[in-house]
């Protein structure tokens, strides 16, 4: 994923930044780009065949089915309870992003600033715990969490609260897990941007003037955006369309779209708005997608090349 | 050493080092160096990579803390101000530009983080732009740039806030060598023009000698020889400062009376030298392009003036250099020499040939101390 995103922004972003004059003189004409495609052809077949065919059969049953129209697609923003799956879904995929920002971030500094077998150590614990079984990592916070878990026995021992908090079966858990779940898609590619980062570029922004906490905001920041543009999509993307976990720290009342989908497809086996609430994400997915490209114009470590 | 102390009667001293040591461990990356930079001078850190050139610098920017020492600008210890508050400009080797912001928003920056007024900034970054020449490159990014704009932006972007001070390490190290002739007469011209104090730190001893007007010659953490370009070619203060900048030959003699001394049991005229007993070995040496080679019939054509020297040799080989053409050549005893002469002056000599190689006495230099290591070329890094 993370190498798609940089491909197509890097195929993108030449474009725009060198100015019309310029793009116009490279650019070779249409049927030179061209050449070779023919190559693409199996690729494209297998493609088309395995990805885009059920794709597109999944999303015409959503306007196919129970009766040929766009109901399903109303039905699914005029129930306010199907309207709050749809609040749900976002504001934990927001919240479960900008968390896992904030505990990402200095994670992923930490792995860059240490000595470099420090590092790979620290970068090392960060991939075991994403290779791990999601279902064992899962069920471990329902142990941490719950009435009777470690973390509600040993505030009460501590005497900082009365009664077990509630931690599980409802969004709370669920944002929890989560978070912890999705540190790793934040990390790995903001790693990769702090360590492309030129160190004498601080050391210069330093010597032009900037205190450690305006090279930090000015310099450093601005540097670390395409790493954490890449990291926070694919974060909320993700956790969009995440099942296993909301399934398991969630509660009945508070569903997400996942979820919603499933139990449309197995309990009442309503595929028409099933399908067109997963054609909703993929939409969403997809804009979201085409705002981020928008907003990167330049590669993230344009002065190295 | 005395053409040091001259120089350093004209202006008044902005920056001292004294007694600056940098220790990694045990290892002394500077190793107690003193030194007074003049206001308004170009002075140069000459020195192979490790010699500890760049570990000063850095210690003067404030990305070191220096083991022990004490650098003063005008009095003030600078030790413990952060690089931030120095209030100095520094350009990089491999310029260090903010890749996130056009030319202008770089040279911008450093005014900018002083508050400045937007029209002020405007004002002072056009002036920056039109001095580097590159206000047509304005709005572009520093990838978009080639290396040698790129370091046109860097210089300005050191430059735009009027630091008292530039530090520049090694910046036109990466470029290639028109290019970078071209931007160091710029700099030349740049300093001649601004009157700003700029330290420069280089590997390159052409660059050093078109560059500065002082150099300082670095060798294992120490400054081993420091003055002009001129004082330092023409009278090396060491055997390390003769092998290093430009070629030399080198003579083994033994002292035998005040003006004189035996080279492989022929007796040569040596300068005066004090501390220098007799029956005490020594070494002289020649600059190549001091020595001239003459064939036997030359030699009986013109006699030897006074004042001159002369050895025989066999020639070794003759290698036509373009503008200049040079000699090698094996005394009886089995020291090599290298004779250099303009291509225009003619060496007509073949390998195998008899020559007798002559120097005025007064243009060779004389050491009474000298190690093994320092007349070897790859002598000073550590």
């Amino acid at each position: 994923m993370k190498v798609a995103i940089n491909a197509l922004h890097n195929a993108q972003g030449a474009d725009p930044g060198t100015g019309a004059p310029r793009a116009a003189v490279r650019r070779p004409p249409l049927s030179q780009r061209w050449r070779g495609s023919r190559n693409l052809l199996p690729a494209l077949l297998f493609l088309g065949l395995f990805f885009f065919a059920p794709l597109i059969g999944l999303l015409l049953r959503g306007v196919l089915e129970p009766v040929p129209g766009l109901g399903n697609y109303e039905q699914l923003f005029a129930n306010s309870a199907y309207a709050r799956v749809l609040f749900n879904t976002f504001s934990v995929a927001g919240l479960v992003t900008v968390i896992s920002m904030l505990l990402g971030f200095p994670l992923a500094w930490a792995i860059t600033l240490v000595p470099r077998g420090w590092g790979r150590w620290l970068l090392n614990i960060v991939l075991l715990s994403m290779w791990t079984s999601l279902l064992a990592r899962t069920y471990s916070w329902l142990v941490l969490l719950q009435g009777s878990g470690v973390i509600n026995k040993l505030l009460m021992a501590l005497g900082i609260i009365d009664a077990p908090l509630e931690m599980v079966h409802n969004l709370t858990g669920v944002v929890i897990g989560m978070s912890y779940i999705m540190i790793p898609f934040i990390v790995l590619p903001l790693q990769a941007t702090m360590q492309a980062i030129d160190p004498m570029v601080l050391q210069a922004g330093s010597i032009c003037g900037a205190s450690p906490w305006t090279n930090f905001w000015k310099v450093f920041i601005p540097l670390c955006r395409s790493g954490l543009f890449s990291g926070a999509l694919m974060v909320f993307v993700m956790s969009l369309g995440y099942y296993v976990t909301p399934a398991l720290l969630g509660g009945a009342q508070n569903m997400m779209l996942p979820e919603f989908i499933i139990q449309q497809v197995q309990s009442f086996l309503n595929w028409g708005l099933a399908s067109a609430a997963a054609a909703l994400l993929v939409v969403i997915t997809l804009v979201l997608f085409y705002l981020y490209l928008k907003l990167q114009p330049e590669s993230p470590v344009g002065n190295a090349r | 050493m005395s053409a040091v102390i001259k120089e350093a009667a004209h202006g008044k001293t902005l920056v001292t080092l004294r007694n600056l040591n940098k220790h990694y461990g045990d290892f002394a990356a500077v190793d107690n160096i003193s030194l007074d930079i003049q206001d308004g001078e170009f002075l140069t850190f000459l020195g192979s990579s490790g010699s500890g050139k760049s570990t000063t610098l850095s210690m003067l920017a404030g990305f070191e803390t220096p083991s022990s020492g004490e650098i003063l600008v005008e009095g003030r210890s600078l030790v413990n101000v952060p690089p931030h508050k120095r209030d100095i400009g520094m350009v990089f080797q491999r310029y260090s530009l903010f890749p996130h912001l056009s030319v202008r928003d770089n040279i911008a920056f450093p005014l900018a983080i002083r508050k400045l007024g937007s029209a002020e900034i405007a004002k002072r970054v056009d002036a920056m732009l039109k001095l580097v020449q590159l206000e047509t490159f304005a709005h572009r990014r520093p990838a978009q740039l080639s290396g040698g704009q790129q370091q046109r932006v860097a210089i300005a972007r050191a430059l735009v806030y009027e630091p008292r001070i530039l530090l520049m390490d090694e910046p036109l190290g990466a470029l290639d060598k028109k290019l970078r002739e071209d931007l160091q007469d710029e700099l030349r011209q740049l300093h001649r023009r601004l009157g700003i104090t700029i330290v420069y730190v280089t590997h390159d001893q052409e660059e050093a000698m078109r560059l500065s007007q002082r150099i300082a010659i670095f060798s294992h953490g120490k400054i081993v020889g420091l003055g002009s370009g001129y004082d330092l070619y023409q009278n090396p203060p060491n055997a390390f400062v003769a092998s290093f900048l430009g070629n030399s030959n080198f003579l083994r003699v033994t002292a035998s009376s005040h003006g004189a001394a035996a080279f492989e049991g022929q007796s040569l005229a040596i300068r005066l030298t004090s501390g220098l007993a007799a029956d005490q070995d020594a070494l002289i040496m020649v600059r190549p392009e001091k020595a001239l080679a003459l064939s036997t019939e030359q030699a009986t054509r013109e006699p030897l003036p006074a004042g001159w020297n002369e050895v025989n040799a066999k020639v070794g080989e003759v290698l036509f250099l373009g503008e200049s053409q040079t000699c090698q050549v094996v005394t009886a005893g089995g020291t090599e020499m290298t004779v250099k002469a303009l291509s225009a002056a003619g060496m007509p000599m073949q390998p195998g040939d008899t020559v007798k190689v002559r120097w005025v006495v007064a243009d060779a230099c004389v050491y009474t101390e000298w190690a093994e290591s320092d007349l070897s070329k790859a002598a000073g890094a550590h």
